[in-house]
């Protein structure tokens, strides 16, 4: 693995430079918000934040997607081809190591043995993920290490920067991150004094994340208590407004829905959350989830129950957004540790 | 890499047939414009696929086909939303399309050398059609044993693949057995409710599989006569239907617990449904 030094000043220009050559998606500051989107001509990316609003997947899985378009023709509508926008090579800049490790999770979902998801994996696969490690946490709310992270954790990404001062410690894991260091000029190699440095900022971030929770250890009740007089407890303040699951960067759920304008049509998928009544509904008038209560039963035994069954992890990070952004408050953490005390 | 799964494969709607009285359901016989299309869209009685209106939306609907039916896919489609309204609009001759084969299939191998009871009930019958006509045709008749049918509807009207009905009733390989709620002037046949004549006609457990699919509440009354016949949960199977887009197990809204309908269903047998969370 090659290691090199970045200095510290000159991070953003480098980048700002790779702007030039390829698609880069990178934390900026827009009003009082960090977000991650594609840098343009001669824009720097931010460095100093603690982590973006909302989450990197938009870029693998944007938000609203056209999958295919097609045209009104004298046989009724025909089909122009899909709409895998080829972007060409690409770079994920400064991603937080939680982010990063639910492209791990995401890809169990879109890049299946039988079914792959050829929207999500053509950028997945085009794109070099840079990520920043977190030498301090972010927030209070962060709990990454309760859920099979590490605030330092390298694994999903190809490159991972870490701040140890006056430079920027790079590290270049994989092949597609070698491809990356030829593009960023003449860097120095890193020198042990600096390794070993970043071996002590691990052993020490670890336990800068000061909030805990019972991630894997409810994953028994959970099988075992589909009905309980808990259930009754969580959603009461609920508003379904989506939220939590629009920020989190592991909720994968979309819908299908057909635009049509004059005789132009598209096909796009948009995420989509089961906080909605909506999102079960069928024709017939029948909903398997009508209740609040259902739908934040299925959020959260989706994440450490049947996620963990179908693919061995738990579906979440430990980001904290949904802590930090829901309107009314409703506290993932302390939904978990409550249920490990029953 | 994989062709993309999202992209429905042109079909033309080559015959539409109107099953019932109310008019409301209809079949459509799809062929395939592309020969290619055609010999890739393998399939099995039970598996589903996506009705694909571009402008529109999709519809996830049983294959009421038998794959040994050559040259066309057919589906039963009741008109209810928005895309199956449209279909129903539909001339013969219109372009649309279609996304599959997608789901599980009736358990096949584990029917072989068993006798088959097919207990069907409204316009449910469509992917037990498929499993009938797969099953008496004549490469593979020897491969199953005795085969039942009870299938029935609220009054003779509604009965679907009535052509069809006379056809499997002349035949003496397949004891069927068609009854109807409430009978009109000119039905002659058996009245009364589908867990009644199953009750009559009590067919052995002896080495039976029974496939049922009907509404909630027929499979409700039903499943207690098998019961007391002797059949395991592990010898009846069905079929569940749940709200779809992709088909494909990504977009997340079809799932019973861990299981996906699309992807690991929409077959189970009792027993796999009695491991689901009780979530429908």
């Amino acid at each position: 693995m090659e290691t090199r030094l970045i200095k510290r000043d000159a991070l953003a220009g480098i980048v700002k430079k790779l702007s030039e050559q390829m698609t880069v998606y990178a934390p900026v500051k827009k009003e009082d918000n960090v977000f991650f989107k594609v840098l343009e001509k001669g824009e720097e990316p931010l460095l100093t934040y603690a982590n973006t609003k909302n989450a990197p997947k938009n870029f693998f899985f944007p938000q609203t997607e056209t999958m295919m378009g097609y045209m009104r023709t004298e046989r009724g509508m025909e089909l122009k081809g899909d709409n895998i926008a080829d972007m060409g090579d690409a770079v994920l800049f400064g991603a937080r190591p939680c982010d990063v490790r639910s492209f791990i999770l995401l890809d169990y979902v879109f890049d299946q043995e039988k079914y792959k998801d050829p929207y999500y994996i053509d950028k997945r696969e085009k794109t070099t993920i840079v990520s920043l490690a977190c030498v301090t946490p972010p927030y209070s709310t962060c709990f990454c290490t309760s859920v099979g992270g590490h605030p330092m954790i390298v694994e999903g990404a190809d490159v991972v920067l870490t701040d140890v001062g006056d430079n920027y410690l790079a590290e270049f894991i994989t092949p597609k991150g070698q491809t990356i260091l030829a593009k960023l000029g003449d860097l120095p190699t890193a020198d042990d004094a600096t390794l070993a440095k970043k071996e002590e900022l691990v052993k020490k971030a670890e336990g800068e994340i000061k909030s805990q929770v019972a991630g894997s250890a409810i994953k028994p009740w959970l099988d075992e208590n589909f009905e309980h007089p808990f259930w009754d407890t969580i959603h009461k303040s609920c508003l379904a407004c989506g939220t939590c699951t629009y920020l989190c960067p592991t909720c994968h759920c979309f819908d299908i829905t057909d635009e049509v304008k004059g005789d132009e049509g598209k096909r796009v998928r948009t995420w989509d959350s089961c906080m909605y009544w909506l999102f079960t509904i069928e024709t017939s008038g029948h909903n398997p989830r009508t209740s609040q209560k259902q739908r934040w039963r299925q959020r959260l035994l989706h994440k450490f129950r049947y996620f963990v069954d179908n693919f061995g992890a738990i579906a979440c990070v430990g980001c904290g957004r949904c802590v930090m952004y829901c309107p009314v408050n409703i506290d993932i953490r302390k939904i978990v540790n409550d249920i490990s005390k029953l | 890499m994989q062709k993309n799964p999202y992209l429905p494969i042109p079909v033309d709607v080559a015959k539409i047939t109107t099953e019932v009285d109310t008019k409301d359901i209809k079949t459509f016989r799809l062929t395939f414009v592309n020969k290619e299309d055609e010999e890739n869209f393998k399939y099995l009685p039970g598996q589903f696929a996506e009705l694909s209106l571009l402008g529109k939306g999709e519809s996830p609907i049983g294959i009421a086909s038998s794959p040994t039916q050559k040259g066309y896919i057919e589906f039963t489609v009741q008109k209810a939303g928005v895309v199956t309204s449209t279909l129903h609009s539909l001339e013969e001759g219109t372009r649309m399309g279609v996304r599959g084969p997608l789901g599980n299939s009736w358990p096949l191998e584990y029917l072989e050398g068993k006798n088959i009871v097919i207990v069907g009930g409204g316009f449910a019958f469509t992917t037990l059609r498929s499993l009938l006509n797969y099953m008496i045709h004549e490469e593979n008749r020897k491969r199953f044993g005795t085969i039942t049918v009870v299938y029935g509807a609220r009054n003779p009207g509604l009965l679907i693949y009535k052509d069809e009905l006379k056809e499997w009733e002349k035949r003496d390989d397949v004891n069927t057995f068609i009854t109807v709620d409430k009978g009109d002037d000119g039905w002659k046949g058996r009245e009364g409710f589908v867990p009644t004549v199953c009750k009559e006609v009590a067919p052995s457990s002896e080495n039976a599989v029974t496939v049922i699919c009907g509404p909630p509440i027929m499979i409700r009354f039903t499943l207690p006569v098998f019961f007391e016949l002797g059949f395991s949960k592990d010898n009846i199977y069905t079929s569940l239907e749940m709200r779809m887009k992709c088909g494909i197990g990504k977009c997340g809204r079809c799932n019973v617990g861990e299981k996906y309908v699309c992807k690991d269903g929409p077959v189970f047998s009792l027993t796999e449904l009695d491991q689901l969370t009780p979530e429908y």
